[in-house]
């Protein structure tokens, strides 16, 4: 071990905890929770549109963190309220809520403290278990209420037997562990879906962090994952095919013995990638993916280390032609009747085609920047619809001739909505219904296009000079409303930059609609930036899939 | 209102029967201490009625559903977060359990409680 992790492992042990110590601990728990956030947002059992828990509560750690971070003072109970402070501030979603509680709880236990000792700690624990229960009229158990309401108990028993902090969080940590794995028991939602409640494991992570700091564990590789069966997320696992992985096989085991989940983990890794393992009610679920010469050998493998009771494998690359046939045809668009307003957008990508569907777009013309579909595209596209009330959506400002040509040519009553871009078009959108009167609802649509800022994100195809933003060749330019905004040498420098000029902090939400240039990971770091940057917008990211812009961007 | 045509008949659900389960979940989302009426004339009627959903009105107008919550919380929470989730979890619960779109989830902050002063 080496001598700085000794010398720390000595300080905690032997003096009490100071603010400055507290601050080294919240870092410790952020880093932690961040490192398994990824375990927690597999957790989530609810579908709520505001975020997933882990990502809720790092943020809301982020938060309480950078109120700390420059911070000098020594007394750790003006550290605790500072903490408290920041949580507060930067509170999200239910469970962001509830930590920032629990915070406000400690903090309040250590006001006028100097110190944090044993008796402090404890005295913390319970105040924050009171102050989180106060929150709420009923409060439910098997959540992060519960943990915390386990957490304290454990360290005032703890109590009895030390008076070190470091001894106590020894404790509290395993009875944390053990209040998580409680929960499906307490509520039954979870059971049904055959996980543990996310926030509070979540606040599990944050706990132990501290502790692994205090302990001079590494903070920043979160431990081999062992998921319920039920976390596994094997569509995902398809989409991150990699050349040469041609065969996924999934094995459902039992164990002879005690399974040794790191080398479990290293022989596996000799064999493929996209390594999974599940555990459920004694039995293990192993999913891999292997080049075709090595399709038999996990089976092998495991055979040696206990009963196999079934083995699935497939071809993934037949299977991901099969998909991608699927995905592309699955478009639903609204039924529309004889006298109904049927509307028509132009869609540069499928994912944006399947948003404009969503909301009752009756037809979808393909097309965009480099290829704007002919008048005779757009006729097509409503001539046969049920209904001789049309609006028509162009969603380009190079479309909305063409539309106009279209309008000219046909019998029908039709109107254009002239939208210049896509989240123009989907903000119209939000005002059709249609059974109403087509000039009111033309009306309402064209005046919602100017209630939205668009941002498009695209690579420069050559080197200019235009509205006081110089470009070169290659690098990635931001329009705000079709007008040049910035020039940036990446895509997330083009996005942040873009969404200061179009005043995004003054507005309610973002949402981010990536192109098929930007893996969906890439994608997702990008939007994460977004959101630490924008803590009280609600952060949108949508698959657009529209080439040649790597995002479209709708602030409203 | 919520209506559904079925092969045997017509399903109706009053806009009771939503704002019970609204006000159910609006109980239970973290940070909020209490409903509240909307004013003093609905407050002394659900007094007397015992209305079971005080500080939910649910309105239909034919396609679309409203439901508006007048909620009072606690002192020291993230209001619009605490807000943000009561409006998912009204939404939530209340589609899960209609199986129709709700349109709007408005939620009124009527007051908060101060139950422990920093």
């Amino acid at each position: 071990m080496d001598l700085e992790i000794q010398a720390r492992l000595e300080r905690f042990k032997s003096t009490p905890i100071d603010g400055q110590a507290l601050k080294e601990l919240v870092e410790a728990g952020l880093t932690w929770l961040r490192a398994n956030q990824q375990t927690v947002n597999a957790l989530n059992v609810f579908p709520v549109p505001d975020g997933d828990t882990g990502t809720n509560m790092v943020l809301t750690m982020q938060s309480a963190f950078n109120e700390i971070k420059d911070l000098g003072t020594h007394n750790v109970g003006q550290m605790a309220a500072a903490v408290s402070q920041g949580a507060l501030m930067g509170a999200r979603g239910n469970s962001g809520v509830i930590l920032s509680q629990l915070w406000r709880g400690f903090a309040r236990a250590l006001h006028n403290q100097d110190v944090l000792d044993g008796s402090a700690l404890v005295r913390a624990f319970a105040d924050g278990r009171d102050t989180a229960y106060k929150g709420v009229v009923r409060p439910v158990e098997g959540t992060i209420l519960t943990v915390a309401k386990d957490v304290a108990s454990a360290a005032e028993l703890a109590l009895q037997e030390t008076e070190n902090p470091v001894e106590i969080f020894e404790h509290v940590i395993p009875a944390a562990d053990a209040s998580v794995q409680r929960t499906p028991d307490l509520l039954p939602v979870l059971k049904q879906a055959g996980v543990v409640d996310s926030g509070g494991k979540g606040l599990f992570f944050v706990l132990e962090g501290m502790l692994r700091y205090m302990q001079g564990l590494p903070l920043d590789t979160p431990t081999t994952a062992v998921q319920p069966l039920s976390a596994m997320k094997l569509e995902n696992a398809m989409e991150d095919i990699e050349p040469g992985q041609d065969f996924e096989v999934v094995v459902d085991f039992v164990p002879a013995r005690d399974l040794d989940l790191k080398s479990f983990y290293a022989e596996l890794e000799n064999m493929g990638t996209s390594i999974q393992v599940g555990e459920g009610e004694g039995m293990y679920r192993m999913h891999i993916h292997v080049p075709t010469e090595n399709r038999n050998k996990p089976v092998d493998y495991i055979m040696r280390l206990g009963t196999i009771t079934k083995v699935a494998m497939e071809n993934l690359v037949a299977q991901m032609d099969d998909i991608n046939k699927k995905s592309s045809g699955r478009i639903e668009l609204a039924g529309i009747e004889a006298g109904q307003i049927a509307v028509v957008a132009v869609s540069p990508g499928n994912g944006i085609s399947r948003v404009f569907a969503s909301l009752g777009v009756a037809a979808l013309v393909e097309g965009g920047q480099t290829m704007n579909p002919s008048t005779k595209d757009i006729l097509d596209a409503f001539e046969n619809l049920p209904t001789d009330q049309v609006i028509i959506l162009p969603n380009n400002k190079n479309i909305i001739l063409a539309a106009q040509q279209a309008k000219e040519v046909t019998v029908k009553k039709v109107h254009i909505v002239p939208s210049r871009n896509i989240p123009q078009g989907l903000a119209a959108m939000m005002h059709l219904n249609p059974d109403g009167n087509l000039d009111v609802i033309t009306t309402k649509m064209t005046k919602a296009i100017e209630d939205v800022t668009a941002i498009e994100v695209t690579t420069a195809t050559r080197t200019v000079e235009i509205d006081g933003v110089s470009v070169e060749q290659g690098q990635v330019i931001a329009l705000v409303n079709g007008t040049l905004a910035i020039s940036a040498a990446s895509v997330e420098e083009a996005c942040l930059g873009a969404l200061e000029k179009a005043k995004a902090a003054d507005f309610e939400l973002i949402t981010l609609f990536f192109g098929d240039s930007l893996a969906s990971a890439e994608a997702n770091r990008i939007a994460d930036i977004v959101r630490a940057k924008y803590p009280s917008q609600e952060i949108e990211l949508q698959d657009g899939g529209q080439p040649h812009y790597q995002f479209i961007i709708s602030v409203e | 209102m919520g209506e559904e045509t079925t092969t045997l008949g017509t399903i109706q659900i009053s806009p009771n029967a939503l704002a019970t389960i609204a006000y159910h979940a609006t109980l239970t989302s973290y940070g909020v201490v209490g409903l509240a009426p909307k004013n003093l004339a609905e407050g002394l009627a659900a007094t007397i009625t015992h209305e079971p959903a005080r500080g939910v009105s649910v309105r239909y107008n034919g396609e679309e559903i409203d439901i508006d919550v007048h909620i009072i919380i606690e002192y020291g929470t993230r209001i619009t977060s605490v807000a943000d989730s009561v409006a998912n979890a009204v939404r939530y619960q209340v589609e899960k359990a209609l199986g129709m779109p709700i349109h709007f989830v408005n939620v009124h902050v009527q007051g908060l409680r101060v139950s422990n002063p920093d």
